[in-house]
């Protein structure tokens, strides 16, 4: 069995040295935090915790992947800046929105006029 | 039988740029930032519309299958793995390693898509959800839809990574290369699709109970003509020097980042579109 | 500059590529259409994007003058309401996509890689494909004239439900939606290429903290075109699928909420503005320092502001809404995110006139232009900040105030700053000077007739006037500023077409110049005039910020360095030029008959859906064949050997082909 993990160099890279072995076990810990994330949504804690740990695990997910599967750990921290610019502003634009949308004021007034017949001049395509 | 550079290639440091990262993964990286904007929107309006949802529309609790998506959800990582694998065979200058780890990538990528397939009729035929027919239909098709149309782009370039790495390196010996070359994209292409046709199939009539009749002369004769190609192609396959080596671990390295970002932005989706219905 | 990634068959010693299979044929034409089609010369790309530009300047500006001419008097009916839609829809489209978009992109394409010292851009297939993109987008958005469902009429910002299928069921709208899917994308891949050229293909010992304004301005724009399009990507997307499919995302009585659009619009529509001026910013940034004769005054902060504004940029979206409802929180935040972004543009100003102070200014025409800009692009943005106030807002939005603002910081700012450029480096790009005389008049004609049309507006727009409305009574109050406007408009034409008639005639027969006309401080000036094919022949060692400044203050010292490193490219070789390639161009034909599928032909009537999801299919297939081939090419290139460095008396067009 070859060094668990490769050692950070100023380079950030041991030429020559596989990272097979580093990819697999990363795959079998993916596989069972989604599945603990499977298991977690059927028992009976409260939302809150819920959701805080469903939104941790997958973010641990998300950053394994995008460090190791990606190859950012390794490569020169420009790539990280660069993706993490578009990361935290879609995120923050999707932070926004919900804000927006989740406020009283946009709350739609009645649902009355949902269960009306379709307007007669929507015309089917 | 790969071709080898005249110097030793470092796949993390490119001398002729400023930075030393190479131009193609700066551009993929960027591209991938916008593509976070792009789904961000996309789910953006997904959770939109989960927040005051109107009466009538289906609960999502109902209708979803979550051990067909947790299915998916592994299937696609798994796939991301072995994408890992080949950038790492490639980058060795491993060109049969690569080639098996891509067509395992293929292989999961195309069973994700026979998944979602799959999940798509169970929802229009049996729960009656459409795209047209309630808001929550349009958006939940449009964004898993969206995202099932990456990953079929990604498969699709997978298999013409896959066909470029057999490339003669004489093209002077070897002129039908081209004409053999489009065949072989077409080939596959529908091989998949007639895969994923006869696998579907194959589920809805055992869900049916009708499987006595599945093994009748259509699904025997597509079988046998996904065999009789994949029997072809491994027959007349190139043999001899490749055009295709260390020299393209960036193109395939590229490749993976877009694969792999295909794979995050369904971790996303599995835990918010999925998952959070269900807490 | 050897890249260890490439294979081995781009080191040969100026010969052609290995033999190759006919298929992947290898344009060589230096002149001619092929040559113009297959190129891949970012300078040639941008002049093509200029001369796009500013046909649709031209076509834009005819739809302004029209609806001038309607609104001169109350009551006109020179337009009906329909074509007054489509009058107000097309010139806000066309200026702002097909016009100053594309001018600004002729700019970064020409200008900013010779000002980092590289040879092109990092990708000059993606670049030429690009520019085919954008064609076709300009192409399908302008199609509706000669078409019977007509041109886009739901505006340029195209609210849902208006532009749902319920209330605009012709195609002019699903071309509008297919023509700015592809500006996006256009976009989009060209700012790509800019970004990894600008961080990857500097030359030697230009640092970040040494690059021109403009190239960071293009730098800080690329950004915003990437991350802002994908939101409206997603808006068009849906209003798309809502038109083609029947979803329901903008469908109210499905759940639909038509406020998303306005949302998922201003999320890319406020970036947008950013940038349409930040590229003017950056012009006016190399002008006044040149034309003052002093570096630009406070670099790095004028630096930092521009990424303030983008990245502040993302954050005020919503006062374009303050009257949809949004609530006290997100209004209040908003209203201070908008405050706050006038900061780092103030800080801008006060920069320029501080570059100006103290300076021995030359008030030559790219001069005249600059100073208008500072001045114009101020009142604008103190109009702007009028907005910024909420309450204040809700009484001016819809109304000619906001077209008085915004039209203050795009002609104001924008277009003077892109005409301002053209001036500036007409001499670069084509060898040829434009007369003091006729320039300054130019400038004059445009300033007052500018002026005397835009600033009657926020007369109008206080006095109630609202937009988008094609007549008014004659006891509504607003009939003489309606009548100057429209007077000041005419007198903006003749500006325009004196702008127009001197640019044409100078480039014909205008006085030759030598090399850096104006004395200037940036890499671009050290060139000949026009640059040859591989623009520099020795790529040049930068030692400080303001690099051709620093270059002739110390000459020897630049000698002894460039004959070292012309050895060293020599020794690799010669100069690497990249292969033109036809492929960029297929690929953009494909896409043009799927849009015209897509967008342009009916699904009902016979032969119907089957010509159209033929149509769509033979274009995908198109595409699909040229971006394969593209990419099988690969990007092997040949080599040349440059001709010792010929004196200014030579004619340039011998230096272009060589």
């Amino acid at each position: 069995m070859s060094a668990p993990a490769s050692p950070v160099h100023a380079a950030g890279h041991t030429p020559g040295e596989s990272k097979f072995h580093i990819f697999v076990q990363l795959a079998m810990i993916l596989s069972i935090i989604t599945g603990v994330e499977i298991i977690m949504v059927y028992l009976p804690f409260a939302h809150w915790l819920l959701f805080g740990t469903l939104a941790i695990l997958s973010a641990v997910k998300f950053m394994f992947v995008i460090f190791y599967f990606m190859h950012l750990r390794w490569d020169k921290v420009f790539c990280t800046v660069l993706f993490f610019i578009g990361l935290i502003l879609a995120g923050g634009t999707m932070w926004a929105l919900l804000k927006i949308f989740g406020a009283d004021a946009s709350k739609p007034l009645t649902m009355g006029y949902l269960h009306q017949a379709p307007s007669s001049i929507v015309q089917s395509v | 039988m790969s071709s080898t550079a005249t110097v030793a290639i470092d796949h993390h440091h490119d001398p002729s740029t400023t930075t030393g990262i190479p131009n193609k993964k700066l551009l993929m990286w960027t591209f991938l930032a916008s593509d976070c904007m792009f789904f961000g929107c996309l789910i953006s309006t997904h959770l939109i519309y989960r927040l005051h949802p109107p009466p009538g529309n289906p609960s999502p609790r109902e209708i979803f299958n979550p051990p067909l998506t947790s299915f998916s959800t592994f299937i696609l990582l798994m796939s991301s793995l072995l994408m890992a694998l080949a950038v790492n065979a490639i980058q060795r200058g491993n060109v049969r390693s690569m080639r098996h780890m891509l067509l395992g990538t293929i292989f999961f990528g195309c069973i994700f898509l026979t998944c979602q397939v799959y999940e798509f009729t169970d929802f229009v035929m049996d729960k009656h959800m459409t795209i047209t027919n309630c808001i929550l239909g349009s958006t939940f098709f449009t964004l898993t839809g969206t995202h099932g149309c990456h990953v079929a782009i990604g498969v699709l370039w997978l298999v013409l990574m896959y066909i470029r790495s057999f490339q003669p390196a004489d093209v002077s010996t070897n002129r039908l290369w081209f004409g053999r070359t489009l065949l072989h994209i077409a080939g596959f292409i529908a091989a998949i699709g007639l895969t994923m046709y006869l696998v579907l199939d194959f589920v809805h009539m055992a869900q049916a109970g009708t499987l006595s009749g599945y093994l009748g002369k259509d699904a025997l004769a597509i079988a046998g003509a996904i065999i009789a190609y994949i029997g072809l192609n491994l027959l007349t396959r190139t043999r001899g020097a490749v055009d295709f080596g260390e020299v393209n671990a960036i193109d395939v390295e590229s490749m993976g980042l877009y694969w792999h970002f295909v794979d995050i932005v369904w971790i996303v989706i599995f835990t918010v579109v999925y998952l959070l219905e269900y807490i | 500059m050897e890249d260890a990634l490439v294979k081995n068959n781009f080191i040969t010693e100026g010969h052609p590529a290995p033999a190759r299979h006919l298929v992947l044929w290898r344009p060589t034409a230096k002149t001619g259409l092929i040559s113009w089609l297959t190129t891949v010369d970012h300078k040639r790309i941008g002049f093509l994007y200029g001369i796009s530009a500013l046909f649709f300047f031209l076509v834009g500006g005819c739809e302004a003058l029209l609806i001038r001419l309607q609104l001169a008097v109350p009551n006109n009916d020179l337009l009906t309401a329909q074509q007054y839609n489509r009058m107000f829809t097309m010139h806000g489209t066309t200026m702002i996509f097909l016009a100053v978009m594309p001018l600004s992109a002729a700019f970064f394409n020409f200008i900013m890689p010779l000002q980092i010292g590289a040879r092109d851009v990092a990708f000059p297939r993606l670049n030429a494909f690009s520019y085919w993109v954008f064609l076709v987008g300009a192409i399908i958005i302008n199609l509706g004239w000669f078409m019977k469902d007509g041109p886009p009429n739901g505006g340029w910002f195209g609210y849902a439900p208006l532009t749902t299928r319920a209330f605009i069921p012709g195609h002019s709208i699903d071309m509008w939606v297919m023509g700015l899917q592809l500006l996006g994308v256009a976009s989009i891949a060209a700012s790509l290429n800019f970004i990894v050229t600008i961080i990857n293909l500097r030359a030697p010992g230009m640092t970040m903290m040494r690059l021109p304004v403009f190239t960071w301005m293009t730098l800080f724009t690329a950004f915003l075109i990437v991350l802002a399009f994908p939101a409206i990507t997603i808006a068009l997307i849906e209003l798309m699928m809502d038109r083609l499919f029947g979803t329901n995302f903008f469908e109210v009585s499905n759940g639909g909420l038509p406020i998303l659009w306005q949302h998922l619009f201003w999320v890319f529509g406020h970036p947008e503005v950013y940038i349409l001026i930040l590229p003017g910013m950056g012009i006016i940034s190399e002008i006044i320092p040149t034309f003052a004769r002093k570096p630009l005054f406070g670099y790095p902060i004028v630096v930092f502001s521009g990424a303030s504004i983008g990245f502040l940029g993302f954050a005020v979206w919503s006062h374009h809404m303050f009257t949809t409802g949004l609530g006290t929180m997100a209004t209040a935040a908003f209203s201070l995110a908008t405050m706050a972004i006038a900061v780092p543009t103030g800080v801008k100003i006060f920069n320029w006139i501080g570059t100006l102070w103290g300076g021995h200014l030359q008030m030559r025409t790219p001069m005249m232009f600059a100073l208008g800009f500072v001045w114009m692009f101020m009142i604008g943005g103190f109009s702007g900040i009028m907005h910024a106030a909420a309450p204040a807002d809700a009484q001016q939005h819809d109304s000619y105030f906001v077209i008085a603002h915004f039209h203050y910081v795009l002609i104001g700012g924008s277009l003077f700053a892109l005409l301002a450029g053209i001036h500036y480096w007409f001499p670069l790009m084509f060898g040829r000077k434009v007369s003091e005389f006729w320039g300054k008049l130019s400038f004059w004609v445009i300033f007052i007739g500018f002026n005397t049309t835009f600033f009657p507006m926020h007369f109008l727009g206080l006095n109630g006037m609202p937009r988008r409305t094609f007549t008014y009574d004659s006891n509504m109050g607003w009939n003489e500023g309606n009548l100057i406007a429209t007077i000041g408009a005419l007198i903006l034409g003749v500006g325009v077409a004196i702008y127009f008639g001197v640019m044409i005639y100078t480039y014909f027969k205008g006085e030759r110049v030598g090399r850096d006309t104006w004395d200037a401080r940036t890499l671009e000036w050290s060139l000949a005039c026009p640059p040859p094919e591989y623009n520099y022949a020795v790529i040049p060692t930068v030692h400080e910020r303001d690099a051709w400044w620093y270059e002739k203050h110390h000459q020897a010292e630049m000698e002894k360095e460039k004959a070292v490193h012309a050895k060293e490219e020599a020794a690799h070789g010669g100069i690497h030029m990249p292969f033109q390639s036809i492929y960029p161009f297929i690929a953009s034909v494909g896409i043009l008959i799927a849009a015209i599928g897509i967008s342009v032909l009916d699904a009902n009537p016979a032969p119907g859906i089957h010509l159209k999801l033929g149509t769509t299919l033979v274009g995908g297939v198109i595409m699909f064949i040229g971006i394969y081939l593209w990419a099988l090419e690969g990007a092997p290139g040949y080599h040349i050997h440059p001709e010792p460095e010929k004196n200014s008396a030579a004619s340039p067009k011998q230096e272009a082909h060589q």
